[in-house]
């Protein structure tokens, strides 16, 4: 500022207009919360589809579900989608050439599939082999795929590009092709969604206190998809929004651009296997 | 008679400093004896969600910076706060985090917490306590403490569950209210809905 003193008045009207550019360049990057989101002004609207449609209709029913379905039965739902799960898994970890992993699946899926009557007993979580969690959103995070923009699919709910992959694979594979009429298909994936569904009803609380709950989903997925792709063990911490005390400099990089220019990118994630 | 005094307010700083370096326990061993303590209050009041809030807050909040918690979820706004601003910011964030996490901790009765180590930070003043929460029949959640080194104490910064910040969940929640209605419109809304459920109980 002490410039802006000294200076002839030439230079202080540039200065001036550097100052109003400034401002404007910041009212612009001030406008996306989230580097992950440039899609916002798209993926609010199709949230606000998607809560509407949960509010009159998936919340209602995951929650008759939960009350009226014997705790047995839910369980053994909720195994069978797990057993396919474990399944999918198996590739996820052989791509990534985790071997413990992809066979504690193999050992889950065979034990389970058999002895537990087509996935509907977890026998396998007693013994135990303890269920993994690999899907192929993070088998290409693995190898240095950046996630790509974040999106809100309308009938299902946040996503990135990336990890769209994983839905589409398992669309193209599933079992769905196994149940021929359209009406055993809409049921396969009604209960699955139900399913899904009810497993999240207690978090409903902590979502209805937010003051947006559509940054609050976006950023709890971003940065829970983050943790899953580093194992547990992120180098940093996702450089969600425009600022952070803790490596600011990261941020800045990462804001400058898309967000596979940050260093989230460049460097994959194979110190932390 | 003057040496006395002076030899006495050495005495008493010596001891002040070999107090506060005996209390000045590692992030693992604060995270250790804490859980443990927790667990025992929820167990034995799980009948009581508001009791147990109480009781786990007391013995937590020593242990947490929640002025530098406030700090970081308001990011860059946070230095053009007022002292009187950045107290009150505070003070309802806490009341905020202790209403909403706190009362939620009897569905964990049963649970039990595995450290499993700690990993170095940025620096020698911070580290994280890496912990796994499991309940009975369901996939361990991990869940991690953020430590900073506040003078001679070690205090939690920052709670990750399953990969997701505490204070990264906020900013940009908080960002998003200062930009519209500044700091004071901020800790209004927080005040109000603080407020609310205050009276809703």
């Amino acid at each position: 500022m002490t410039l802006t003193r000294t200076a002839p008045y030439g230079a202080f009207s540039i200065m001036r207009r550097l100052t109003l550019l400034a401002a404007l360049l910041c009212t612009a990057c001030a406008t996306p919360q989230n580097n992950y989101d440039p899609l916002e002004s798209i993926n609010r609207p199709i949230y606000d589809f998607n809560s509407g449609l949960d509010q009159h209709l998936v919340r209602p029913v995951a929650k008759a579900y939960s009350e009226y379905i014997p705790p047995p039965l839910r369980s053994a739902v909720g195994n069978f989608f797990g057993n396919l799960d474990d399944l999918f898994g198996i590739p996820a970890a052989l791509l990534q050439a985790k071997g413990t992993a992809a066979a504690k699946s193999t050992g889950r899926v065979v034990l389970n599939s058999t002895l537990g009557v087509g996935g509907l007993i977890d026998w396998a979580s007693d013994l135990p082999i303890e269920k993994q969690n690999e899907d192929f959103g993070q088998m290409l995070g693995y190898w240095g795929v950046p996630s790509g923009p974040y999106l809100m699919v309308p009938f299902y709910g946040p996503l990135t590009l990336r990890d769209s992959s994983d839905n589409l694979l398992r669309l193209a594979w599933g079992p769905l092709d196994y149940i021929d009429p359209l009406a055993g298909q809409i049921a396969y994936y009604s209960t699955y969604v139900i399913d899904l569904r009810a497993s999240l009803l207690p978090l409903d609380a902590t979502l209805q206190e937010q003051f947006d709950p559509y940054s609050f989903v976006r950023d709890t997925y971003l940065q829970r998809r983050w943790f899953k792709v580093h194992d547990g063990n992120p180098p940093y911490p996702l450089p969600l929004g425009s600022d952070a005390e803790h490596g600011s400099s990261v941020t800045a990089e990462a804001a400058s651009d898309t967000p596979s220019s940050s260093p989230s990118a460049s460097e994959p994630s194979k110190d932390a296997q | 008679m003057i040496k006395l005094v002076k030899q006495l307010l050495l005495a008493t700083s010596l001891s002040f400093v070999a107090h506060s370096a005996i209390a000045s326990d590692s992030p693992e061993q604060i995270v250790r004896s804490s859980s443990k303590d927790v667990l025992e209050i929820i167990k034995k009041n799980d009948k009581d969600p508001a009791k147990t809030r109480d009781l786990v807050d007391a013995r937590l909040s020593p242990l947490a910076d929640y002025k530098r918690m406030t700090a970081l979820a308001t990011g860059q706004y946070w230095k053009s706060a007022t002292t009187p601003q950045q107290e009150a910011l505070t003070n309802e964030f806490r009341a905020m985090l202790v209403r909403t996490y706190l009362s939620a901790l009897t569905v964990y009765k049963n649970a039990q917490i595995n450290i499993k180590g700690t990993r170095a930070g940025n620096d020698a003043d911070e580290q994280t306590v890496r912990t796994e929460v499991s309940l009975p029949g369901q996939k361990p959640i991990p869940l991690d403490f953020n430590f900073e080194k506040n003078g001679n104490e070690w205090k939690v910064y920052d709670i990750n569950v399953d990969g997701i910040s505490f204070i990264n969940n906020h900013r940009n929640q908080f960002g998003a209210v200062i930009r519209k209605d500044g700091i004071d419109g901020l800790i209004k809304q927080l005040a109000a809905r603080n407020n609310a459920a205050k009276q809703g109980k």
